[in-house]
């Protein structure tokens, strides 16, 4: 003790200055309780705040110049479009066959002077593969063993090289339509990405290739997409099987129309590239039948995992779209928000204290209307939730993959397209937008690099920026390790000189709950093996299953008499959901963001329910409390109350958990591993530790 | 056939002339400044058909670490305006000037043309190897007859310099040189992105205002200069000339003296101002008059700036070709341009009328001009002694005469010397007919020959000697013929 003191002594000038943080931890540590709920009602309210603090967007790249060119598309270009709109109407509704307009697109191609060529792939589905998450590979491996030859989709591709360009760079024109159903609006469509082709054949300004694909969306027009990008990225090696039975299919069934081919020559089905993609759109006309004031532009951006193009190409399509062609821009939003009389008070509220704020300091731009406030929440909501779903909104995500910025532009008249006059002024606009943002990319001179790739909309002109969102999601998960510390040090405190080892005991407990998890977040594989049909089916077997192993799980605890308090095993579980909930937030923040909302809360109350509390009252609300928490964060659960609150009517299936799990998978969403790795155990911990037998450290305190 | 023959004594006057004339260089007294050439040295430092960096200059400007104390001050001007970032106008800025100054009659040999980028023949050109400087497509300033002298990734702050002090690679052609001497007017435009004392070049590298001055201060050392005009169109240009002066002067003693004893006047008081001052010196006890009398000799440098803008100002474009998409001219050279377009090589504007012309509202920004190097009243100064040529043919009796420059003590004799040496060559022409031969006599004792030969050839027949000649050619090609046979 007497050499512990001399060290204390000589070493005092460098305790003092750790001290101080060491006091505030220790502060923090003591307070607890008052931290958690202080983080995480600020917290919950910073990220309502979120539609306050947004900023207006604005063309962060100089390089782009929207808008400082005339657009030169023309009342010829309008008449290039309607011809082939009538076209594909005429001959697409005379021969069924899903070749005949992908020939018809070629020949009009051709007929400009541009390069063409058909893409054909056979598509298929995308299957579970547990050991494949992130990697696009999954496709070539697993080739259906008797692949059904009559589906192949051809597609219809155009390329114009820039006359003066060095051919390094491209931008990427899709138009998907349906081959099989050809409606209106795809042909229209259709007809716009060939007049901006006809365009662009004569122009003297293009730097970058043009390429323009007609993807035919039969089998959903992401998969065309990808496909069609997996070959563009990948070479094709001429041993590689998967082409032999391309080429085989397409040889026996089209016999019928291979004469035609043959005159077209085998040159046609060459795979023609262009330089690497500076950006792509993704265009689409949808025909609405109820009037509106003005045509409307939705655009759609989310990719897969939250991935978003760079605010650079939603800006300029937006304000090539509202300053200079008089549209009216739309971003998805969710309708509930719009309607629910809570988000109206809240903003009502905000505009208040806004109007006050600024009495306070003029500087503070902060001011919002209700409606504003209302409108951006609705939109923010739709953002989130788009992104934390990880599921692309569109095929523009399909070129997300390739790291290729892409946005899918859907255009709607504001009255029927039959209307003779309402589809010239419809088509000039569009094309006259389309080329001013392919005019824009064109100035490009270095990748889309200067503005956001991080960001929420909260309108079409109104971004939240990384830098603020991070800052609500900081404060809501800065209690976790607090509480976590304090427990552990209240249990440490409380207990002899071998409790220090007992946190391993729990470590253990959490260990096997995640390793169940992870077995559970595997089972689909299995499964699918299975002659199971109905998705209930496969819901109910997994569930059996799942709850099974964790019997068994319990039954390994039991056995080998790992007991350890509940609070030890509490702090190691919060350890565990706040490493989770970091690794997510860089992985996709939306989903973090909301599996934080839920978790963080049920995390800090949980408490055994047989705990003694000194007030009736005090127990039955935290019983209350911890009982709700605990259906919230239950993933079914939370779906089935998100399906009914947000108006998604009909009857409630189990077989829709299963199809809900499957979207997530097939398109590699991370957010299927958060639920599964993250989410569930900690909720089955939380369980635990609420019906957990109280005889523990607490009551021996 | 008695009567001489003009036509012969001349050509052995040439003759003569040309061989004695390589001895006349060292001997020849006078490097009089007197304006007899006009050169031209017209940069455009930017490159890429509109640049994508925007507000994190110092990302960008890594170089200026080997200049750590200006690090700080490096502000790029443009990152408030994003409208005014596009490069295309800087060319068209150029090439109109290079039009005008080619119109005044600068010839193109004694024009230097920078050009970082080539934006006629960019792909994104709407009008291929064309280049516009208005929207109305006129005048295509890229047609032909234009000679780049310096283009590309040629355009560099060493190729700059060193075009400027006159040290080249010994492979670098003479048309790529600036070949002034003591008796050159030049204007040195310069346009691109500039900011607070430093001009962009291509994206890489920058002239600071320092580099300027050093150059300026080495030109006049070297006397490649009459008289000097820089003219910058870019953001804060007027920031680019704060170290010329005092770079011109600090070397100076009194200048040193003036300097440390009013630290805070000298950048901006002139050195003919200085006088004004004497009583203060004075005051302070300081025997100078010496020193004084060797800077009034010395004469101003002869250094005239303007820049398009003041600190803090940006540089506007003046409006946008909707049909290429990009601004086409910056409004200074554009208001320039519209003051010359009225003139022709003949007219007396003078330099005030062009600096009054600049109305900051149009300009919207506040074109400043500095003069205190300068001693000429501007209202005296014809815009062609700068951006035309001078317009009298010179009978030199001494070719390359601006490289025999004397050195810098025998400057006290300058103005009465450059007096006699201006009468002297104009009136070259008549001397032989006067008589008046002993400015001839005083200068070179080879001209002695020539009169020798002169008086000899006077007394001789010309046909006889004709006739002579022939005859001995004959005679000789006779006997070369016989002998070969």
């Amino acid at each position: 003790m007497a050499v512990k003191e001399e060290g204390d002594t000589s070493q005092q000038g460098k305790k003092s200055r750790s001290r101080l943080i060491l006091r505030l931890g220790a502060l923090l540590v003591a307070h607890s309780g008052l931290v958690s709920v202080v983080c995480c009602a600020a917290g919950i309210i910073a990220f309502i705040l979120l539609p306050v603090l947004a900023n207006n967007t604005y063309i962060s790249e100089n390089a782009l110049m929207p808008g400082s060119a005339d657009p030169a598309f023309s009342s010829q270009e309008v008449l290039d479009a309607n011809r082939l709109t009538m076209d594909i109407l005429n001959r697409g509704a005379a021969k069924a066959s899903g070749i005949e307009i992908a020939k018809l697109l070629r020949e009009y191609i051709v007929a400009v002077g541009a390069e063409s060529y058909y893409h054909k792939f056979v598509p298929r589905a995308n299957k579970f593969h547990p050991l494949h998450f992130f990697s696009s590979t999954t496709d070539n491996l697993d080739l259906p063993a008797n692949p059904s030859c009559g589906s192949f989709i051809l597609n219809a591709v155009g390329i114009i090289r820039a006359p003066r360009g060095d051919g390094k760079e491209t931008i990427v024109l899709v138009t998907p339509y349906n081959s099989q159903n050809t409606t209106y609006s795809d042909a229209v469509s259709l007809g716009i990405g060939f007049s901006i082709i006809s365009l662009l054949s004569h122009v003297t300004w293009l730097a970058k290739d043009i390429v323009w694909l007609a993807a035919d969306s039969r089998y959903g027009e992401y998969m065309t997409v990808d496909s069609w990008l997996k070959d563009y990225h990948g070479p094709a090696f001429p041993g590689e099987t998967s082409r032999i039975v391309d080429d085989a299919c397409f040889e026996e069934n089209n016999s019928d129309s291979l004469d035609h081919i043959k005159v077209e020559g085998h040159n046609s089905y060459v795979y023609k590239r262009a330089g690497t993609m500076a950006a792509a759109l993704v265009l689409k006309v949808v025909d609405k039948k109820e009037k509106e004031e003005r045509d409307s532009l939705s655009i759609y951006a989310e990719a897969s995992n939250g991935q978003m193009p760079n605010l650079d190409l939603i800006n300029i399509a937006h304000y090539l779209a509202v300053h200079r062609q008089g549209l009216r821009v739309k971003i998805g939003s969710i309708i509930y928000f719009l309607k629910a009389s809570w988000v109206k008070l809240l903003g009502e509220m905000l505009q208040h204290i806004t109007t006050l704020a600024k009495l306070l300091n003029p500087k503070w731009k902060l001011d919002i209307t209700s409606a504003d406030y209302v409108e951006g929440t609705a939109t923010l909501a739709s953002s989130i939730y788009y992104q934390a779903l990880g599921v692309p909104t569109g095929s523009h995500g399909a070129f997300r993959n390739y790291q290729v910025d892409a946005v899918t532009l859907e255009f709607s008249p504001r009255s029927s397209l039959n209307n003779e006059n309402v589809r010239s002024a419809f088509l000039l606009k569009t094309g006259r937008l389309i080329e001013g943002v392919i005019r824009s990319v064109n100035n490009l001179l270095e990748k889309f690099h200067q503005s956001f790739f991080l960001y929420f909309l909260t309108a079409p002109h109104k971004y939240v920026s990384v830098g603020i969102y991070m800052i609500p999601f900081g404060i809501l998960i800065a209690p976790l390790p607090i509480v976590a510390a304090a427990l552990f040090s209240s249990n440490n405190g409380s207990s002899n000189k071998d409790g220090s080892w007992k946190w391993l005991q729990a470590a253990k407990v959490v260990f096997l709950i995640h390793l169940w998890a992870m077995i559970t977040s595997l089972l689909p594989y299995v499964l699918l093996q299975l002659p199971l049909v109905t998705p209930s089916s496969f819901t109910s077997a997994w569930a059996a299953v799942a709850i099974c192993f964790l019997l068994i799980t319990y039954l390994i605890l039991w056995s080998s008499s790992i007991d350890c308090g509940w609070e030890l095993l509490k702090s190691v579980m919060i350890v565990a959901a706040a490493i989770g909930l970091s690794l997510m937030s860089v992985i996709n923040f939306s989903t973090a963001q909301i599996g934080a909302m839920l978790i963080v809360p049920m995390c800090l109350l949980v408490k055994p329910a047989r705990k003694q509390t000194q007030g009736v009252f005090a127990k039955a609300l935290m019983l209350t409390s911890n009982l709700a928490l605990l259906v919230v964060a239950f993933p079914p659960a939370a779906l089935l109350i998100a399906k009914t609150l947000f108006g998604a009517s009909g009857n409630i299936d189990i077989g829709d958990f299963w199809e809900w799990a499957q979207i997530l998978w097939s398109w590699n969403s991370a957010t299927y591993m958060y639920l599964l790795w993250i989410h569930l155990p900690c909720w089955v911990l939380c369980l635990n530790i609420f019906l957990y037998p109280c005889i523990g450290s607490s009551s021996k305190a | 056939m008695a009567t001489r023959d003009p036509s012969m004594i001349c050509c052995f006057r040439l003759l003569f002339l040309l061989l004695f004339s390589v001895p006349l260089i060292a001997s020849s007294s006078s490097w009089a400044s007197m304006h007899h050439n006009n050169w031209a040295v017209l940069v455009c430092t930017s490159r890429y058909w509109s640049d994508s960096e925007s507000g994190y200059p110092g990302f960008k400007f890594s170089f200026c670490n080997k200049l750590p104390r200006y690090h700080i001050e490096i502000n790029s001007c443009n990152s408030k305006l994003e409208v005014e970032r596009f490069n295309y106008r800087h060319m068209a800025n150029t090439l109109s000037l290079y039009r005008t100054v080619k119109r005044l009659g600068i010839p193109d040999e004694r024009i230097i043309l920078m050009l970082a980028d080539d934006m006629a023949c960019n792909m994104r050109n709407n009008y291929p190897a064309q280049v516009f400087n208005n929207e109305n497509h006129q005048l295509n300033l890229y047609g032909d007859n234009v000679e780049v002298d310096y283009r590309g990734y040629e355009v560099t702050v060493e190729n700059f310099m060193r075009v400027l002090t006159g040290r080249h690679d010994p492979a670098v052609p003479r048309s790529k040189r600036l070949l002034s001497d003591e008796g050159s007017h030049i204007l040195l435009y310069m346009t691109g992105h500039g900011g607070d004392e430093f001009l962009k070049f291509q994206d890489s590298e920058e002239l600071q205002s320092h580099d300027l001055a050093d150059a300026v201060k080495q030109m006049k050392e070297k006397n490649r200069f009459k008289e000097l005009l820089i003219m910058v169109d870019t953001c804060q240009a007027a920031t680019l000339f704060n170290q010329v002066l005092s770079s011109l002067i600090s070397d100076d003693p009194i200048c040193s003296l003036h300097y440390a004893l009013l630290p805070h006047d000298c950048a901006a008081t002139s050195v003919l101002d200085f006088g004004s001052s004497m009583s203060q010196y004075l005051a302070y006890g300081y025997a100078f008059l010496p020193a004084f009398k060797h800077i009034l000799i010395l004469q101003s440098p002869g250094v005239l700036a303007i820049g398009s803008s003041m600190k803090g100002e940006n540089s506007y474009s003046h409006h946008l070709d909707s049909d290429i998409g990009v601004s086409v001219v910056d409004r200074f050279t554009y208001y320039t341009l519209a003051f010359f377009e009225k003139l022709n090589m003949y007219s007396n504007a003078s330099l005030s009328s062009l600096f009054n012309s600049y109305n900051p509202r149009t300009l919207m920004s506040t074109a400043y001009y500095r003069m205190d190097l300068y001693q000429r009243p501007l209202p005296e100064v014809p815009v062609t002694s700068f951006f035309g040529s001078v317009m009298k043919t010179i009978h030199t009796d001494a070719a390359y005469m601006g490289l025999s420059i004397p050195p810098k003590t025998e400057a006290q004799f300058l103005p009465g010397d450059g007096g006699n040496h201006q009468l002297r060559i104009e009136n070259e022409p008549d001397l032989e007919k006067d008589g008046n031969k002993q400015t001839k006599e005083l200068h070179c004792i080879y001209h002695e020959w020539l009169n020798l030969l002169q008086e000899r050839f006077e007394n001789t027949d010309a046909e006889l000697l004709f006739r002579y000649g022939f005859g001995t050619m004959v005679f000789l090609l006779t006997i070369s013929t016989w002998l070969l046979a």
